[in-house]
């Protein structure tokens, strides 16, 4: 695929030369590398900072774990951790079961784009704006108490459009033969589920429910609207933050902890559905 | 909702050939889909149009007063809140713009010029992983690196460049726009890898085998058919950058309110219609901002092939 046409005309690759200069290439390259080390870079400082005796003072040194053992002596947040927890488990499973069920259906509707826009449009609408319609919604025209469930529910607006992505992933790939095959040898509807088409969709779905669980514990904006006097685990660190400087190495500490956590999880997750799915 | 969650849950105990039953019924979904669908445009395609309808209420005395009227709307505009909304829609779209600058020539690297496949499913994934990662202490630690004391000041400190610390990194709308720029790289360029990574390698062949400057090829092959990608890319920015609330509150230190800061006080304030009059504005304003590029896109290719998925 080398340019045989006529000599002034630079030799390209096969794959693309986005310009004439390679320099365009690596400004490219290297700019974004800029930015993933900007997203990254607080997360290791922040790191760096909970295990310092100063962390206020802005440059980690004098390591301790005094800000832990405070962490741990604060019995403050444990409960909006735990309400954190129960309501991102509760939205995880919720939205893997409604992301399969759809999941499933769609690739076999009539006009599987327009419903799909439908289950989408959250990702467009501005998660100030979605906070807002739930709440006036519940408070104003419903005469609602918030509370847990209100939160839950604004999670699950907030999460199912990328469950039901993730689960999209899988079920559109799925090979429909199987289940014939399956129908064939005389097995029921729910034999063939659960036999043959859960087991494949298996990785799709976990990833679904972490994911599910993952936007729902880490979610500021649409809690602020829809939390009544409750408190999660985001907001609580919000207001502690805003409220009191001298709270905030605890907030380091508990959001170091947190990140150790949920990094794993998240390899975890990709490798489940890229490295293995990818694979089969 | 719970209900079919517990109806799909593994058959344990003696309770499995009821359990079984019901998960036959289920088996071909038409039920479940129809009440999913049906759950979901009540919560949220119905409160989006309540959340319009209220905008056009008020209130008298902390009450909200049912009969349609425009006063919200004109008091929106009449109370100085021009100034926040210019402010907003400023900086949102100088950070777009300096997000679309950078994002798009990463996407055509990673999918294009990336030779490596581990390399490019490493960079998809850290560009995926920050949307799952908490907001707030990602950007309160920017307090610790911009701050007085922090990491910059430090440095240019001891390297002898500046003799006082450098005020405006943080509080200020620099510090705003950068903690923007940050949190918004990962929606931008995502979109923009999707699409590019579509166009089919054969066709910048031809585009090279006919002659095509590398130049050429990129305006008349890569952009035209990357359309679709890029305003996706804008939509997931610019929604939020109109919205932010998280970088103004932690970085902007009270000195830079945006429409966000304004939905919060009158909030705080119970006056729900102007909280409604404010959120829908956001969204018109998106839309708007949309309608604008969409006729743009319209000279360099064909922008509605991003809507040919959604027809179905």
């Amino acid at each position: 695929m080398k340019s045989q046409h006529s000599p002034n005309l630079r030799q390209i690759s096969s794959k693309l030369e986005p310009s004439y200069a390679p320099i365009w290439k690596q400004l490219g390259k290297w700019g974004g590398f800029a930015m993933l080390a900007l997203i990254y870079f607080p997360l290791v400082w922040l790191i760096l900072l909970s295990i310092s005796q100063n962390p206020l003072g802005g440059i980690p040194g004098a390591f301790s774990l005094e800000h832990y053992r405070a962490l741990f002596s604060n019995s403050a947040w444990h409960k909006p951790m735990l309400a954190s927890l129960v309501i991102g488990v509760a939205v995880g499973l919720i939205c893997a079961v409604a992301a399969t069920i759809i999941g499933r259906a769609l690739p076999k509707l009539n006009s599987p784009g327009r419903v799909l826009f439908m289950f989408v449009v959250p990702l467009f609408v501005p998660g100030m704006s979605m906070g807002a319609a739930l709440f006036i919604m519940a408070r104003a025209v419903l005469n609602l108490k918030l509370g847990f469930w209100s939160v839950a529910l604004g999670h699950f607006v907030w999460a199912f459009p990328f469950a039901l992505l993730i689960i999209l992933v899988v079920t559109i790939r799925f090979d429909h033969r199987l289940v014939e095959a399956g129908r064939d040898l005389g097995a029921s509807n729910w034999r063939v589920f659960w036999d043959i088409e859960f087991p494949i969709l298996m990785p799709g779905i976990v990833s679904a429910a972490l994911f599910g669980f993952l936007m729902s514990f880490n979610e500021v904006m649409r809690s602020i609207f829809l939390r009544g006097t409750v408190e999660t685990m985001p907001v609580w660190s919000w207001i502690q933050a805003a409220a009191q400087q001298s709270q905030v190495p605890i907030i380091f500490s508990l959001a170091s902890l947190v990140l150790l956590i949920t990094l794993p999880l998240l390899c975890g997750v990709f490798w489940l559905l890229f490295a293995r799915v990818g694979r089969s | 909702m719970q209900q079919i969650a517990g109806a799909l849950q593994p058959a344990t105990g003696g309770r499995e050939g009821f359990l079984r039953a019901l998960g036959a019924r289920l088996a071909d979904m038409n039920l479940a889909v129809t009440a999913i669908l049906l759950t979901w445009f009540t919560l949220v395609i119905v409160p989006i149009v309540v959340l319009f309808a209220f905008s056009f209420f008020s209130t008298v005395q902390f009450r909200t007063v049912y009969e349609p009227t425009l006063d919200t709307w004109i008091g929106l505009f009449s109370s100085g809140r021009w100034e926040v909304t210019l402010r907003t829609l400023r900086i949102a779209l100088t950070v777009t713009v300096i997000e679309l600058l950078i994002a798009f020539p990463f996407a055509l690297w990673l999918a294009k010029g990336c030779r490596s496949g581990t390399g490019r499913a490493v960079c998809l994934a850290m560009l995926t992983i920050p949307f799952f990662l908490d907001m707030s202490s990602r950007t309160i630690i920017w307090r610790a690196i911009l701050g007085q004391s922090g990491l910059i000041n430090t440095m240019l400190l001891g390297a002898g460049v500046v003799d006082t610390p450098v005020e405006w990194l943080l509080y200020s709308e620099v510090a705003v726009h950068f903690g923007m720029i940050v949190s918004l790289f990962p929606p931008m360029v995502m979109p923009i890898y999707l699409a590019i990574n579509l166009i089919d390698d054969t066709l910048l062949e031809a585009s090279n085998d006919l002659g095509a400057s590398p130049w050429q090829t990129l305006s008349r092959v890569i952009i035209p058919l990357s359309l679709p990608g890029v305003i996706a890319g804008v939509v997931f920015c610019l929604g939020p950058a109109l919205a932010a609330w998280v970088e103004p509150g932690m970085l902007g230190g009270g000195f830079v309110n945006l429409i966000s800061n304004s939905i919060e006080s009158a909030y705080s304030a119970l006056r729900y219609p102007v909280v409604a009059a404010l959120s829908a504005f956001v969204i018109v304003l998106l839309l708007a901002l949309l309608g604008g590029m969409f006729l743009i896109a319209r000279r360099f290719g064909d922008p509605s092939s991003s809507l040919s998925a959604i027809r179905g």
